[in-house]
C-alpha cells in the first residue's frame, strides 16, 4: 500500500469515526492541538481504527506518532506486515 | 410548620445480582457476599474483561408481558414494594410512577437488529420497535399495576435512580399525588458492556471501589421505593421506614464522561442536599457512596468526602457496588434501598473485596472516615445519604432520616416568566420526512468550535444550538456569579436513538470488543444536557425526562417546579427529538411516517425534528438583568392513563384532567383561555380525540394553533414549540410558526390568527401522559 493510500484511508477513518469535517482536515493538521482538538477518548478510537484498517497495534505508542495524519501514516507504513 | 412537606418511605422492592427480593439482597450485602461472576448473558469473546453482576431470573419469570428487560425488572421490584407497603393498586389507583433509567431498551435494540440481520426484516415483528425507547418503562409499570398517577422516566444515566426519588418527593410536596412508586431499573446489555469496554473502564477483576480502583463491574437490577406523604401514610396506618429530608442535583459542566477532578460538582450536590435537609455535614452518619471503582470517580469522590466531612468524627462510607456491580440507572435506587435498610437495622453494609494488605493501605489514607472494609458495621444511625454521579457530569445526593425533622420551607409564589426562546426546527414541505438545518454558520454565530460540536451526535447538536440561542435571546450568560442558579430540564421521546442503534449495529457486526469509544458517551439520553451544560457553563439542576412526545411540555412543568421550590432561579426547559435515517426507518417500519398533516384525518404524520429551548426565570432574576418577558407561566397540569405504548388514542379523561388541573391552579375559568396550542399530528384517532376534548371543554369556535402543520411532528420538540409559539402570540410577535384552526362540530377548519390574554399549550404522548401549561400575556 502506498503512503498516499494509507493517508487517505486514515483520513476517511477520522472523518467517519470522529466526525471531523473533511475540509478542515489536512495531512499535516495537528490532531490533538488547536486545529482539530482531539482528546484521550478520540485516541482510543484512532487506535481501534488503525488496528481494523491495517492490523497495526498502537496501544501504548508514544504521543508524537499521533500528531497528524502524516505521522500516523509513517508509523503504519513502518509497522505494517508485508 | 405543618406535616405537608414530609415525605416518608413505606415500601421497598429490590432485584439485582444479590437476590430476587429485599431480604435476600440485604442479607448477602451485610455479609459482604458479592454477586459478581463471569458474564454469560452476552458474548465476551475477545474482551479483556469478562465480569458482571447479573440476576439469573429469566424474563418470563419476572413478568408475563413482552416488554424490554428493564421494564420487567422494574415491574418485579415494584410489585414487592407495593406489597411491602401494603398498598393495593385497586384501591389506590392514583399512585404515580417515576423511574430512573440509563440504557433504555438497548437489549431489545440489540435483539431486533440481530434478528433482522439473521432472519430478515419480514420475520421480525414491528411491535419489537416499541421496546426500544426508555420512554416506555414507567408506563409499562403503570399498565401492569393499573396506576393512574403522573409518570416520568428520568434518564440521567448513573444518577437517574437518585433523581427519580428526589422528583417524586418534589411532586408529593407540590400536591401532585400522595403516593409514588419511585426508583430505577436497568438490564445488563451489550451496549453498556461494549461501551465501557471500549473506554477501557471495566475492571478485569471484580471492581474494588476506594481500593485498587481499576475500573467498574457492570450489574443489573431494579430498586423501587414507595414514597408517600406523611399524612397519607399515617392515615392508612402504614409502617414508616424513614423520611426523605432533602436532595441536591448539580452539574459539573466539565466533561462528558469524566468527573471534575476537584470534586466541585459532587460537593455542590452534597451541599445542596445537606442544606435542603436543614442539616450540617457532621450530622450525617452514613454515606452510601457512588464508589464505582474507576480511578477518576474514586479519587474525586474521596477528595469530596474528605473536604466536606473531615469535620466529622463519626462518618461511615461504603460502596455496595463492590457486591451489586454498577447497575447504572438502577444504581441510585438500589443503593437507596440499602441505605434505608441500614437506617432501619443500624447495620452498615461493607465495601467488599479488600485483602489484608489493601485493608492496611486503606487505613493509611482513610483519615477519620470509616470505609467499612469487608465486614458490615453495627451502628446507631440517624441520618444517611446516598450519592450518585453520572456521565454528562450530573450529580445527585439524597438524605434519609430515621426520625422526623423539620426541614426549611421551600415553596415560593413569585411569578415565573418566559424570557428567552431558542428554536431549531424542520419545516413541512409535502414529503413524509423533514430535517432541520444546522450549518457551520449556526455554530460560528455562537462561537461553538468544531473541536466541540463534532463530538456531538445529532440529538446533542440540536439541543446545544437551541439552548445557546435561548440563552442569547434571554440575554443570559452563565458566569461565576450565577452558574449555580441556573438549571436544565430536557424532554425527549426517543433520545439519541440514532447513536444507540449505530453503536449497537457496530457491536452486532464486530463483536462486543468492537464498541466505539467515540460514540458511546452519546448513547446516554442525558449526553445532550451534559454537552449543553459544559458549553454554557451551567452548574445547577440538570435532568432529562423521556416520556413520549409530551416530554417537551412536561419539561416545562418540571422546570417551573424547580424554580418554585427555590432550587434554581433560572431554568432552560427544552424538548428535543432528532430525525435521521434511523428514525425514518423505525417510524416508517412501524407505519406512521406518512405525509399527513394535522386534522386531515390521516394515518400517520410528517416525521420532523428539532429542539426548542425555553428560558424560565423568577421575577426577581428576570428584573435583575432586564430580560424581555414573552409571557408569564401561570400554572400547569400533568396527568396519566395506563395504556399500552402501542395504543395511540388520546384518553379524553386524562387530557381533561391535565387541562382542568392547570385551570384550577391558575384560578381560571375555561372561557378565559383565549386560544389553545395543540398537538394533533395527522393520525385521525389522535386528532379526533384531541378535538373532542376541546369541544367538550370549550365548545366550538375556540381558536387552535398547530405548530406541527408547519414543522412536521418533531415529537418532544413540537410539544415545547407549541408553548414557544403561544408565548410569541401573546407577546405580539409577527413571525408565528404554525397554522391557525377553529374547532368545528366535527373537526377543525383553517381560520384567522387569534390573540388574547391567556393561552393553553397542550400535549399528549405515547405511553399515556398528557401535560398542559397556561401562560399569560405580560
Amino acid at each position: 500500500m502506498s503512503e498516499k493510500e494509507i493517508a487517505e484511508k486514515i483520513k476517511a477513518m477520522l472523518v467517519e469515526n470522529l466526525r471531523i469535517p473533511e475540509d478542515a482536515l489536512e495531512n499535516d493538521s495537528e490532531l490533538f492541538g488547536d486545529d482539530i482538538g482531539l482528546d484521550s477518548i478520540d485516541s482510543i478510537e484512532i487506535i481501534a481504527g488503525i488496528d481494523a484498517l491495517f492490523g497495526v497495534q498502537m496501544t501504548g505508542v508514544a504521543k508524537e506518532h499521533f500528531q497528524s495524519i502524516n505521522t500516523l501514516t509513517a508509523y503504519v507504513r513502518e509497522h505494517m506486515e508485508g | 410548620m405543618s406535616d405537608k412537606n414530609r415525605c416518608v418511605v413505606t415500601g421497598l422492592g429490590l432485584i439485582c445480582a444479590l437476590g430476587d427480593n429485599v431480604e435476600e439482597c440485604w442479607e448477602n450485602a451485610v455479609n459482604g457476599i458479592s454477586g459478581i461472576r463471569d458474564v454469560t448473558v452476552i458474548n465476551t469473546d475477545g474482551c479483556y474483561a469478562k465480569k458482571g453482576a447479573v440476576n439469573d431470573t429469566p424474563d418470563g419469570d419476572l413478568s408475563e408481558e413482552n416488554y424490554d428487560r428493564s421494564s420487567l425488572l422494574c415491574i418485579k421490584a415494584a410489585g414487592e414494594a407495593l406489597k411491602d407497603a401494603k398498598i393495593s393498586p385497586e384501591s389506590e389507583s392514583g399512585i404515580g410512577v417515576i423511574i430512573g433509567n440509563c440504557v433504555g431498551g438497548a437489549a431489545s435494540i440489540d435483539s431486533y437488529y440481530r434478528a433482522v440481520k439473521e432472519r430478515g426484516e419480514e420475520n421480525v415483528s414491528k411491535e419489537e420497535i416499541l421496546k426500544m425507547p426508555a420512554s416506555a418503562i414507567a408506563n409499562n409499570v403503570s399498565v401492569h399495576y393499573g396506576l393512574k398517577g403522573v409518570t416520568a422516566n428520568i434518564v440521567n444515566a448513573c444518577a437517574a435512580g437518585t433523581i427519580s426519588l428526589s422528583y417524586a418527593c418534589d411532586l408529593i410536596r407540590s400536591g401532585e399525588a400522595e403516593v409514588f412508586l419511585a426508583g430505577g431499573s436497568d438490564a445488563f446489555t451489550s451496549l453498556a458492556f461494549a461501551g465501557f469496554h471500549a473506554l477501557h473502564a471495566l475492571d478485569e477483576r471484580p471492581c474494588s471501589p476506594f481500593n485498587r480502583s481499576s475500573g467498574i463491574t457492570l450489574g443489573e437490577g431494579a430498586g423501587m421505593l414507595v414514597i408517600e406523604s406523611y399524612e397519607h401514610a399515617v392515615q392508612r396506618g402504614a409502617r414508616i421506614y424513614c423520611e426523605i429530608l432533602g436532595s441536591g442535583v448539580s452539574s459539573d459542566a466539565h466533561h462528558i464522561t469524566a468527573p471534575r477532578p476537584d470534586g466541585q460538582g459532587q460537593m455542590s450536590a452534597i451541599r445542596r442536599a445537606v442544606a435542603d435537609s436543614g442539616l450540617k455535614p457532621q450530622d450525617i452518619d452514613y454515606i452510601n457512596a457512588h464508589g464505582t471503582g474507576t480511578a477518576k470517580n474514586d479519587e474525586a469522590e474521596f477528595l469530596s468526602l474528605h473536604t466536606l466531612f473531615d469535620c466529622s468524627d463519626k462518618l461511615s462510607v461504603s460502596s455496595t457496588k463492590s457486591m451489586t456491580g454498577h447497575c447504572l440507572g438502577a444504581a441510585g435506587s438500589i443503593e437507596a434501598v440499602f441505605t434505608v435498610k441500614a437506617l432501619e437495622n443500624g447495620i452498615i453494609p461493607p465495601t467488599a473485596g479488600y485483602t489484608v494488605e489493601e485493608k492496611a493501605a486503606l487505613e493509611e489514607k482513610a483519615g477519620k472516615i470509616d470505609f467499612v472494609p469487608n465486614e458490615s458495621r453495627r451502628k446507631e444511625l440517624s441520618y444517611a445519604m446516598s450519592n450518585s454521579f453520572a456521565f454528562g457530569g450530573n450529580n445527585a445526593s439524597i438524605i434519609f432520616s430515621r426520625e422526623h425533622r423539620e426541614i426549611p420551607a421551600r415553596e415560593s409564589d413569585s411569578p415565573v416568566y418566559i424570557t428567552g426562546l431558542g428554536i431549531v426546527s424542520s419545516a413541512a414541505d409535502g414529503s413524509d420526512s423533514v430535517k432541520a438545518s444546522l450549518t457551520a454558520e449556526d455554530y460560528k454565530t455562537h462561537d461553538i468550535k468544531m473541536a466541540f460540536y463534532r463530538k456531538l451526535d445529532r440529538f446533542s447538536q440540536l439541543q446545544l444550538v437551541s439552548g445557546v440561542r435561548a440563552l442569547a435571546d434571554a440575554g443570559f450568560k452563565a458566569d461565576e456569579t450565577n452558574e449555580n442558579d441556573i438549571g436544565i430540564i430536557i424532554g425527549t421521546s426517543d433520545g439519541p436513538m440514532t447513536e444507540i442503534v449505530n453503536f449497537q449495529k457496530n457491536v452486532i457486526d464486530h463483536g462486543t470488543n468492537g464498541g466505539s469509544a467515540f460514540s458511546f458517551p452519546n448513547t446516554v439520553y442525558n449526553a445532550a444536557g451534559g454537552y449543553f451544560s459544559i458549553f454554557a457553563g451551567i452548574k445547577g439542576y440538570n435532568v432529562t425526562v423521556a416520556n413520549g412526545a409530551q416530554s417537551g411540555l412536561q419539561s416545562v412543568c418540571y422546570a417551573h417546579s424547580v424554580i418554585r421550590s427555590k432550587e434554581e432561579s433560572v431554568m432552560v426547559a427544552a424538548g428535543t427529538d432528532e430525525n435521521t435515517d434511523v428514525t425514518e426507518y423505525l417510524y416508517g417500519r412501524y407505519g406512521v411516517r406518512t405525509a399527513d398533516l394535522p386534522y386531515s384525518e390521516g394515518k400517520g404524520f410528517v416525521l420532523g425534528e428539532g429542539s426548542v429551548s425555553v428560558v424560565l426565570e423568577s421575577e426577581e432574576y428576570a428584573n435583575k438583568h432586564n430580560s424581555p418577558k414573552y409571557a408569564q407561566i401561570v400554572s400547569w397540569g400533568m396527568a396519566h392513563s395506563p395504556k399500552e405504548y402501542s395504543d395511540q388514542r388520546v384518553d379524553g379523561d386524562t387530557l381533561k384532567k391535565a387541562i382542568g388541573d392547570a385551570c384550577k391552579r391558575a384560578g381560571l375559568f375555561l372561557e378565559q383561555i383565549s386560544f389553545i396550542s395543540g398537538f394533533g399530528c395527522g393520525i385521525k384517532e389522535i386528532d379526533q380525540g384531541e378535538l373532542e376534548v376541546y369541544r367538550e371543554l370549550f365548545g366550538v369556535n375556540k381558536p387552535l394553533l398547530s405548530v406541527k402543520a408547519a414543522t412536521g411532528d418533531a415529537r418532544a420538540a413540537s410539544a415545547s414549540m407549541a408553548l414557544a409559539q403561544a408565548a410569541k402570540v401573546l407577546h405580539g410577535d409577527g413571525d408565528i410558526v404554525g397554522k391557525w384552526y377553529q374547532i368545528t362540530e366535527n373537526g377543525a377548519r383553517e381560520s384567522e390568527a387569534a390573540e388574547g390574554e391567556y393561552a393553553l399549550a397542550v400535549s399528549c404522548g405515547a405511553g399515556g401522559s398528557c401535560s398542559a401549561v397556561i401562560i399569560k400575556r405580560v
